[in-house]
């Protein structure tokens, strides 16, 4: 028996590190936009995201300062230059906040690690250099060896983890950057909501009358909803542009959330339709025999009943549009970009910005943002809806 | 206008304008048109009846007619015409070009290609992670990580992943985790995976995988949970090892829900454009029908190939909708 | 289109810091201006008051406001009210503008195609021979000038219509002065001498170039410039231009033969940092970061006057970063070509302020206002290179004016499909390993199914 119970957990503890390691895969890319979205140009260049915990070694290039400004002439008639090449550089205001540690250093780019901290540099005709771990020096020499522009230093140094809200500024709140997800992010919630709310109350009247009402035809029609599901909407992109322009909405808000309308439909219904039926025939017949109309059996009956399917398609309309990019670049976005998506946006980004993986990663962030959030909020439905019309 | 405002105005005018097309239309049947009174009441109610279905489906109808019906239609008519004669009939023209083009072909063998792994993995992981996570107690939190990628747009999976796939000169630190453990399984020098055809293909089919695996997993792990405890339990008895049971009890009893679920990711894959418009936008082979389609017509301005490229992905789609229409009609009688 | 937009973005980051727009930016007599031109041209010009002249132009800020400071200058001389308004989709508003006879004065065209366009179907008016011929003589390479300006009107004949004001430089290598120091090399006067330089940095261990096609959906452009500069450098400017309209096959082997001196770069595995495989996806953004790394990634960058926008923050121009210009074969004696973009005006509804307008733009006065702040280029051989905001503008004002020929970015020349389109990918295929002549004739391929 004991032996069979030793077995049993350690099956389990598999099973569980078999979870585990699944989930941590899965979640794993979504974490480095997440950390890189928090990192600095410098360290997001300088390391990978998973390294942000640890601290990282880096090589800079570092300046003393200008020569011409601060060199003072000692009692040897030798000139000295001397402070602190983090504050030279602007990194930090004085050598106390200096976090790095320089592991060696060197003053020609042919050989940035000829030398360890506190060790004198010798650049020739008593031209000499000397740098500490925290980034203090001493540059010494004669009148032409010290002037013009600051001798370069080359460091390898260590600099614990830091993390930055800096780029969501940049990215959300920074009125003259033109790049910016703020517009877009406006733009995205003004295509979402009318494009959601819309095809749901046009779809429930739809789906009652399919589940609830006999008329000849119904089955074919029903099987029309079926089909249009599958139908891909790229057909849809020429004809309806053209027809859009004929008719004078051109791009723009309205062909957008018309188009959306018009995509969401077979999937509400079909969703709509699928609960309905399957509510209790008593309630509606009751409620006939106490002479409501079907006009009130549905506003006062149905739809409250309906509400966790209606919730559902909610959902998914709401991701779906929030998230689409194909709809928006055809029917809404003109060469103003005065009406560019989130999703637009950084593609765009993925252009111009192809490197800068601060900016892509914040603004990829803001953009799922809002979907994640729904989606944990409001997973429930997803789910009931998700197996309630699985043909889409 | 202010868009916002205008999009509320357009909440108040859309919303309103339902409400009041179904109240008024409603009323006008049962008031004015065929009043349940008089002489005729009986023969009243009937009519209205039998008018008031058309007036509940007339909005849904005419949305689905000209927004996914009529341009079926308007595609073919537009792939067989050239629209710089004039929308002159041109016949089999533009599909002859688009035969010769070897980006068409290309995107044709990627399209095969994502149709044969993407459901396949997405299924084989679904039901991976359903069956596991079904046996323990933190399954629920488990499957709502593996769902999550669901929520998140394909473009911003394209970003996800190309951090992953990012590739730096070989003597600087990698910050692409592909290529930081391949260099540290001993590669010799950093991969641009994006660009090694053929199989870059398969790095922008991992994306796909990894926002449907979730999808896949919630419909089978429902499915899972429909099997009756006895058919198990008495292959239990049998002395059936796990992997039996697996494979030979449970698969096959949702073996109907697996086949819609393939569906499904496959009617996702045939449509997919986003990420492959996001991450390569075609290039090194690893153009697809849609993206091809999209170059057509916005860039080359096509329309003639461009619809006709568009049909091709409809007569790939057409087996399916079939099928589910079949299915749909059976389960209805 | 892409590369307009960079050099653009450029400008804008030389000019952070300019002081802001007072009536008269620059007060008389001041600065290293051309005063006597500008009095010259006040004295001679007629009264126009009351007149007014419109300019409308892809202009934005702060460009916009530079302009709007020159034609402070212009009503000051001719008591004109002259007016410019920036549009950022510019170059569809002007053609439906002009269609509806609502057109400004002027129009400020980012290329000659759409101006083309517009002259072909007779919405520009022709600026006349005497102006052609004052471009001639008083621009470097001045016939290069007028030819990009000419084009065929409504009924076929060459006319000239467009006039260029505002130019932007290709032909540059970018390096590190201090690193050159460090390794002790010297900046190479000709092609010859680039190509041992090379040589001896590979030799030496080390890359050197940075090469990076990368750019988004635009991935490649930055290899056509590549070649159209070697085009340049190895025939002469007839079969670029033969080239650029097509009456020379993209697949001649001329052509082919500069993709191939291309591949001598960007192919050889030793001359790019991170190996030739890197290439094509490197982001063009990130590619010249190699030369500022510790140690240096790379010693040279073959990119347009827009590229320092894209330096590490802090990087000064001239100090931390330079140029010196893509040189040419010693031994092909073509002289010195420079490739480049630049934007042009021309005459959307003509009047006689409009006229005069034309004229006050030959001043030098009008350039060196334009030149002092920032932001601005110009092959005018008659202005105090001493006018330009910076060291660096002056130095590739200088480059121009040392043209022989001057030829604009042939992509942008080209019909979308092909410069905007298979010549991109064409030079992706060729970096990544395929054969230049396959390469060359699948654009010509898509080429002849465009006619």
């Amino acid at each position: 028996m004991d032996n069979i119970a030793g077995k049993k957990s350690s099956l389990t503890w598999v099973l569980h590190l078999s979870v585990l390691a699944l989930v941590l895969l899965w979640i794993f890319p979504t974490v480095g936009l997440l950390v890189s979205s928090f990192r600095t140009t410098d360290q997001i260049r300088s390391s990978g995201w998973w390294a942000a915990l640890f601290p990282a070694v880096q090589n800079e290039t570092l300046r003393s300062a200008d020569p011409d400004e601060s060199r003072v002439l000692r009692d040897d008639g030798l000139y000295m230059v001397s402070g602190n090449l983090y504050v030279v550089d602007g990194a930090v205001d004085t050598p106390e906040d200096v976090v790095a540690e320089i592991s060696v250093w060197g003053t020609s780019s042919r050989n940035i690690d000829a030398y360890v901290p506190g060790d004198t540099a010798d650049l020739g005709d008593g031209e000499t250099m000397t740098v500490e771990a925290n980034g203090d020096y001493v540059w010494i020499g004669n009148d032409a060896q010290i002037s013009g522009r600051g001798q370069r230093v080359f460091v390898t140094a260590e600099s614990p983890p830091e993390f930055t809200l800096q780029n969501y500024r940049n990215v959300l709140f920074d009125p003259d950057n033109r790049e910016g997800m703020t517009r877009a992010f406006f733009n995205t919630l003004t295509v979402t909501i009318p494009a959601t709310i819309i095809p749901i109350l046009i779809a429930a009247f739809a789906a009652y009358a399919l589940a609830w009402m006999e008329f000849p035809g119904r089955a074919l029609l029903i099987a029309a909803i079926v089909a249009l599901l599958v139908v891909p909407l790229q057909l849809a992109l020429i004809p309806l542009l053209s027809l859009h322009n004929s008719i004078g909405i051109g791009k723009g808000y309205l062909g957008v959330w018309l188009a959306h309308t018009g995509f969401g439909l077979p999937l509400a219904i079909y969703l709509l339709r699928n609960y309905m039926v399957a509510l209790p025939r008593d309630i509606i017949e009751c409620a006939k025999v106490d002479g409501a109309t079907d006009f009130q059996i549905f506003t006062k009956i149905i739809l409250p009943l309906s509400f966790p399917a209606l919730a559902s398609f909610a959902i998914f309309q709401f991701l779906w549009t929030w998230n689409d990019l194909l709809v928006a670049m055809v029917f809404l976005i003109d060469s103003s970009g005065e009406t560019t998506v989130m999703t637009r946006q950084i593609v765009e980004l993925l252009g111009t910005r192809g490197g800068d993986w601060e900016i892509l990663a914040t603004s990829a962030f803001v953009s799922i943002a809002v979907p994640l959030v729904v989606f944990f909020t409001m997973q429930r439905y997803l789910v009931r809806g998700l197996l309630a019309g699985s043909v889409k | 206008m202010n868009p916002a405002l205008q999009g509320l105005v357009t909440i108040i005018v859309g919303v309103g304008g339902c409400v009041a097309y179904f109240y008024f239309s409603n009323q006008i049947l049962d008031k004015v048109l065929f009043p349940p009174r008089g002489p005729n009441a009986g023969r009243n109610i009937n009519r209205a009846e039998a008018i008031r279905p058309w007036l509940f489906l007339f909005p849904a109808m005419a949305a689905l007619g000209l927004y996914l019906a009529y341009p079926v239609f308007e595609t073919i008519r537009l792939s067989v015409t050239d629209r710089d004669l004039g929308g002159a009939f041109v016949g089999g023209a533009n599909y002859a070009q688009m035969f010769q083009e070897d980006k068409f072909w290309e995107a044709v063998r990627n399209n095969l290609l994502w149709l044969l792994v993407v459901p396949a993995m997405a299924t084989a992981f679904g039901l991976l992670a359903a069956q596991l996570t079904d046996r323990i107690g933190w399954g629920n939190i488990a499957k709502s990580l593996i769902f999550m990628p669901m929520a998140i747009s394909f473009v911003g999976a394209a970003v996800i992943f190309k951090l992953i796939y990012d590739a730096r000169p070989e003597d600087v630190a990698q910050i692409g985790v592909l290529n930081a453990i391949y260099l540290q399984l001993g590669g010799d020098s950093p991969i641009t995976w994006l660009t090694v055809p053929f199989w870059n293909n398969f790095f922008l089919m991992i994306v796909l995988i990894w926002i449907q695996t979730g999808f896949a997993m919630v419909i089978l792990s429902a499915a899972l949970r429909g099997i009756p405890e006895e058919t198990v339990e008495a292959a239990i008895v049998d002395g059936a090892n796990p992997f039996q049971i697996f494979f030979k009890i449970k698969v096959p009893q949702i073996a109907g829900t697996i086949v819609v679920v393939w569906t499904t990711i496959t009617i996702v894959v045939l449509k997919v454009f986003d990420i492959v418009f996001a991450m390569t936008n075609g290039q090194w082979e690893t153009q697809v029908l849609a993206n091809y389609m999209y170059d057509k017509l916005f860039r080359s301005n096509d329309w003639g190939v461009g619809s006709a490229s568009a049909m091709i992905i409809m007569l790939m789609v057409t087996p399916i909708l079939v099928w589910n229409v079949y299915n749909a009609r059976k389960e209805m009688r | 289109m892409k590369t307009t937009l960079f050099a653009s973005a450029a400008a804008l980051a030389l000019s952070a810091g300019m002081a802001p727009a007072q009536d008269l930016i620059f007060a008389p007599g001041d600065g290293a201006f051309n005063w006597d031109s500008f009095n010259a041209y006040a004295d001679a010009a007629p009264d126009l008051s009351g007149q007014t002249v419109t300019v409308s132009g892809p202009w934005l800020s702060p460009e916009a406001d530079r302009f709007d400071n020159l034609l402070a200058y212009f009503e000051q001389a001719t008591g004109a009210n002259a007016t410019y308004t920036g549009s950022d989709s510019f170059e569809q508003q002007i053609v439906i503008d002009a269609e509806a006879g609502s057109s400004p004065n002027i129009a400020v065209f980012p290329q000659p195609g759409l101006a083309a366009v517009m002259a072909r179907g007779g919405l520009l008016t022709p600026l006349g021979d005497d102006m052609a011929s004052w471009v001639e003589q008083n621009y470097a390479a001045g016939s290069s000038w007028v030819d990009l300006g000419t084009y065929a009107n409504a009924e076929g004949q060459d006319e000239f219509y467009g006039f260029f004001f505002n130019v932007n430089l290709k032909s540059l290598v970018w390096y590190v002065p201090e690193n050159f120091e460090d390794a002790g090399y010297e900046v190479p006067q000709t092609m010859e001498e680039l190509i041992a330089l090379s040589d001896q940095i590979v030799a030496e261990g080390e890359a050197p170039w940075c090469i990076g096609l990368g750019s988004g959906a635009a991935t490649g452009w930055p290899a056509t410039d590549w070649v159209e500069d070697i085009l340049l450098r190895t025939q002469p400017p007839e079969v670029y231009d033969g080239w650029v309209t097509n009456e020379i096959p993209f697949n001649d082997p001329r052509i082919v033969g500069a993709i191939e001196t291309f591949g001598q770069f960007a192919r050889n595995e030793g001359y790019v940092m991170g190996g030739a495989g890197t290439v094509a996806t490197t982001d063009f953004r990130d590619s010249p970061s190699g030369l500022f790394a510790s140690p240096p990634g790379c010693y040279m960058h073959r990119q347009a006057s827009f590229i320092p926008a894209f330096f590490p923050d802090g990087t000064v121009v001239g100090e931390d970063a330079d140029f010196f210009y893509f040189p040419s074969y010693e031994s092909e004696e073509l002289g010195n070509p420079v490739l480049g973009g630049g934007t042009l005006m021309g005459v959307t509804d003509p009047s006689e302020a409009t006229t005069a307008f034309m004229e006050f733009l030959q001043t030098p006065f009008a350039h060196e206002i334009m030149m002092a702040q920032g932001g601005f280029l110009t092959p005018h051989s008659g202005v105090n290179l001493d006018a330009y905001a910076t060291a660096t503008e002056a130095g590739q004002g200088e480059i121009l004016l040392g043209a022989t020929t001057f030829r604009f970015d042939g992509s942008d020349l080209m019909p979308g499909a092909i410069g905007a389109g298979s010549f991109w990918t064409g030079m992706v295929d060729y970096v990544g390993g395929a054969d230049a002549q396959a390469v060359a004739d699948r654009i010509q391929q898509s080429w002849d199914a465009l006619n």
